[in-house]
């Protein structure tokens, strides 16, 4: 009861922030091209998510990768570690979100993952489990809805977590709110857990891709929307768990008119 | 058994690749696989083997494989999107030239992550016309990454790529999208995508 409390404010500043910021202008519904091209973006909000991508991306540039810069200077092993370790917590998450998907066969690897490698792997530090065949997978309840049938909702992006959607922010606020480490951690007077663990999974998260965001930002001409095709892309990935033959799985590529000569200059 | 029905498959997979099929024949997906795997090793080769060599000159490499593996004007006509019929025949020009850069220039920062790796295709499709091969990059650390490819006859003959998927994430799509932006933002014209175009690939 007192996380939702002290969320509030949050909540508050985000509710008001949707309400006041101005949708983006849909365009002339009678320019098919231009309307093709608002409803594919799927960004009705797009001046809000813009201002508030700016701002994450002077949180970053100051805060968050210099952190993740010298993270990544601590030993491999021991970022592995955390890694393993971080993951291993996540566990109740990912196998409720596994069961909840009617997924048992991934649920039963996430309970022998937990299993194994908090014994054999010394409290999940060691990924034991991956090494002999089980590897890894994330779950979280945002794709649980969308097994469901959920559409994802307009585009979101959220000030420091980054880009998502109305349905993933409502899985992640979910998940949050079910997790029992979390809950435990707060019940016994732990919060400081709470708050390194979500530090540590963000370094984390912000390190694996320091070198992929560097070389997107460099090579895109416009990095928020490449950011926001490719995480809504992978998102869907993630969603089919990687499944390749499903549809959608791999877009088509048409192109339309191909034959039209240019116009005459008048 | 397995391992001579694969030798016969590879044997037959190595006799195919010369065989580049006849305009308006439709490739098959082993025809597809072969192809993959071959761009794809000389990709990495090119990308791998000259390290030591400056940025421009891996390029100019990666250049040279690019443009026997990729439909580039396909790709570039398709990012495009429906601002192709608006543009001049200067703009359409001027537009393939510099996104011929941009494309190599992309494509080679995205894939150099992936120097001194293998490459393992899985398997290949017939998909509407297209083959869509399957590959996988097995890499020294971590689990593998998923590659698929979409190939497409091209209009003066010969299988070329036409759009490379990383782990869900489609290169063509993820430019269109992101024109589309540019294009937007500029009122709706081919120009002001065409100078920043010019702006990235230096010329």
């Amino acid at each position: 009861m007192t996380s939702i409390r002290a969320w509030r404010p949050w909540l508050l500043g985000l509710t008001l922030a949707l309400g006041l910021a101005a949708c983006a202008t849909a365009p002339d519904p009678s320019d098919r091209a231009a309307m093709r091209q608002y409803e594919e973006a799927n960004d009705p909000l797009e001046p809000m998510n813009r201002a508030i991508f700016a701002f994450n991306q002077v949180a970053d540039r100051y805060v968050i990768k210099p952190v993740a810069e010298a993270y990544v200077e601590l030993p491999q092993g021991l970022r592995d570690s955390i890694r393993n370790f971080l993951r291993n917590l996540k566990t109740p998450i990912i196998l409720a979100n596994d069961l909840l998907q009617g997924e048992g066969r991934r649920a039963g690897e996430t309970l022998t993952r937990f299993l194994v490698n908090s014994t054999a792997g010394v409290l999940g530090l060691f990924d034991v489990a991956a090494a002999n065949g089980v590897p890894y997978h994330d779950e979280d309840f945002g794709q649980t809805l969308a097994v469901w049938g959920v559409g994802e909702g307009p585009y979101l992006v959220l000030p420091i977590l980054g880009p998502s959607n109305f349905r993933d922010t409502a899985g992640m606020a979910a998940d949050w709110l079910a997790d029992p480490v979390r809950d435990w951690a707060e019940d016994h007077d732990k919060s400081w857990a709470n708050w390194t663990r979500t530090g540590l999974r963000a370094i984390d998260l912000r390190a694996e891709l320091l070198e992929t965001l560097d070389k997107l930002e460099r090579t895109s001409l416009d990095y928020y929307a490449a950011l926001r095709s490719m995480t809504r892309q992978r998102r869907d990935a993630e969603i089919r768990n990687g499944a390749r033959d499903q549809p959608g799985a791999m877009p088509k590529i048409e192109i339309e008119d191909d034959d039209d000569p240019p116009p005459q200059r008048k | 058994m397995t391992a001579m029905l694969r030798a016969l498959c590879l044997l037959s997979i190595l006799v195919l690749v010369p065989l580049a099929p006849a305009p308006g024949q439709a490739a098959t997906p082993e025809q597809g696989a072969a192809f993959v795997k071959d761009l794809a090793d000389r990709a990495l080769e090119a990308l791998g083997k000259f390290k030591n060599l400056s940025k421009a000159d891996r390029e100019t490499r990666f250049r040279e494989v690019m443009h026997t593996g990729f439909d580039i004007p396909t790709i570039g006509r398709f990012v495009v999107g429906p601002t192709w019929r608006k543009a001049s025949e200067a703009e359409r020009a001027r537009y393939l030239e510099l996104f011929e850069r941009y494309i190599v220039q992309t494509y080679a920062a995205r894939l150099a992550e992936y120097d001194d790796e293998k490459i393992a295709v899985a398997a290949a499709r017939a998909d509407d016309g297209d083959v869509v091969v399957a590959s996988q990059i097995l890499r020294k650390s971590g689990p593998p990454v998923k590659i698929d490819w979409r190939l497409r006859e091209a209009k003066a003959g010969g299988l070329r790529v036409i759009d490379v998927v990383i782990e869900g994430i489609s290169m063509a799509v993820s430019q269109r999208s992101e024109f589309a932006s540019v294009i937007q933002q500029g009122g709706g014209e081919m120009a002001p995508l065409i100078k920043l175009l010019g702006e990235k690939t230096g010329g």
